[in-house]
């Protein structure tokens, strides 16, 4: 394990985020701009956890009323069918459609709930010192943060459903349902709780023990 | 411009700065993140790029991407009109979001790309040439085209089950923009654009 004179931290370092540009640390407690790209420059992200829980939690809520209410209604030929994000991967599997069922189950239900637990252990794992596997740590995070995108497919796909199927004389319709909006805030909200998270933090505490 | 350290944005580890030449890679030793991966002709590439992403913006958003046939009926749809069906149904925060990821960032980003990479290529400073790149940076994240072209295929399986689906010209200008977005961040050596732009800044602050 490193030694802890080799932090930036500890040697009065800081490297702005974006440009890479760096600079003398003068005052920890002063915020300051990168001399070069004018990004703020921080030793380490201001409350961090508090913000990453902050969003985090609101994730949480916002996760139950978009499972169980409808995320989009069917309209065809008279007949209405409103679909939950686990109904609608459900009539995919019963329309012999598995592989597709499988790909929006992993979207919709894995991605989210993956973000979810895993932002919750990672900021469990920094606030209680969980001693040691930062290796571990640093693949979850990037875990996190690289498949954060990839729950917009549910999103997607009912704009372009909505959009493509209107036909006239109520042959066929699709309206979306109050739940997407709930989805579509879960997947802003953890993609920026992820953006919050400092992961620099995993290995501060490193130094503690 | 030879800094005497670099450290790892993601650890915090101070490191001494590795020369690295194209084709190899550095990581931090630490935590594995990836430091540098020099791209050849970056400039030039960026450039090249984000002109054609410029010029395929307007088919791809203009033209029909799929169209359906039903029971004698037809409707198709343009990547526009997934965000005004939102909108009209009244969840104008998800038309919001999809109008934002699917047509405004990706347009944003090959804007600033294109502004960027010129001054670069032209060695021409500008007042504003920071924080162009600092905001491609930011919102790289946020253009979701390959999201979106996975949703597409989603609802042609979908649709295909009951209707008639065909494939829009738009459809095709889509995925070559999606192709593009993808080169664009790929070749896209952060590295050398802000060097380039704090050389280009010292020059302008020793003649002006």
């Amino acid at each position: 394990m490193k030694t802890p004179e080799q932090t930036a931290l500890a040697q009065h370092l800081l490297r702005c985020p974006i440009c890479g540009h760096l600079c003398k640390l003068l005052n920890r407690r002063h915020a300051r701009l990168c001399p070069l790209c004018g990004e703020p420059l921080h030793v380490r992200r201001p409350h961090s956890l508090q913000q990453t829980w902050a969003l985090l939690l609101s994730s949480y809520v916002l996760y139950i009323p978009a499972n169980i209410f409808p995320i989009m209604t069917v309209t065809q030929l008279g007949m209405t069918e409103r679909h939950t994000i686990i109904g609608g991967i459900i009539a995919l599997v019963e329309k012999d459609m598995a592989p597709i069922a499988v790909l929006v189950f992993i979207a919709s239900i894995v991605v989210p709930l993956l973000k979810l637990i895993g932002l919750s252990l990672l900021l469990l794992n920094v606030q209680l010192r969980w001693q040691a596997r930062p290796h571990l740590w640093m693949r979850i995070y990037r875990l996190i943060v690289f498949v954060g995108r990839w729950s917009m497919l549910d999103i997607f796909m009912i704009s372009i459903l909505v959009a493509v199927v209107d036909l006239s004389g109520g042959v066929s319709q699709v309206i979306a349902g109050s739940a997407a909006t709930a989805f579509a805030a879960v997947v802003v909200l953890t993609m920026l709780a992820a953006k919050s998270f400092d992961p620099r933090l995993i290995w501060d505490k490193q130094h503690k023990l | 411009m030879s800094k005497p350290l670099d450290v790892c944005p993601e650890c915090d580890l101070v490191l001494k700065p590795v020369q690295s030449a194209i084709g190899t890679k550095v990581d931090c030793p630490r935590c594995g993140y990836l430091l540098h991966r020099p791209r050849p002709q970056s400039i030039e590439r960026v450039l090249a790029l984000s002109v054609a992403g410029l010029i395929l913006v307007l088919p791809a958003n203009l033209l029909p991407l799929i169209g359906i046939r039903f029971m004698g009926n037809s409707n198709e749809s343009t990547l526009w009109a997934g965000t005004v069906g939102l909108f009209a149904e009244g969840l104008w925060l998800v038309a919001l979001l999809v109008f934002l990821a699917s047509i405004f960032v990706p347009l944003l980003n090959i804007t600033l790309a294109f502004l960027v990479s010129l001054h670069l290529y032209l060695k021409r400073p500008h007042p504003h040439l920071a924080h162009w790149l600092r905001w491609w940076q930011h919102l790289e994240e946020w253009a979701m085209l390959e999201v979106y072209m996975l949703g597409i295929i989603v609802a042609c399986v979908k649709l295909s089950d009951t209707a008639d689906v065909q494939f829009g010209f738009g459809l095709y200008a889509f995925i070559a923009l999606l192709l593009v977005n993808v080169m664009l961040a790929t070749s896209l050596d952060s590295y050398l654009f802000w060097q380039s732009i704090a050389d280009l800044d010292k020059k302008t602050h020793e003649n002006p």
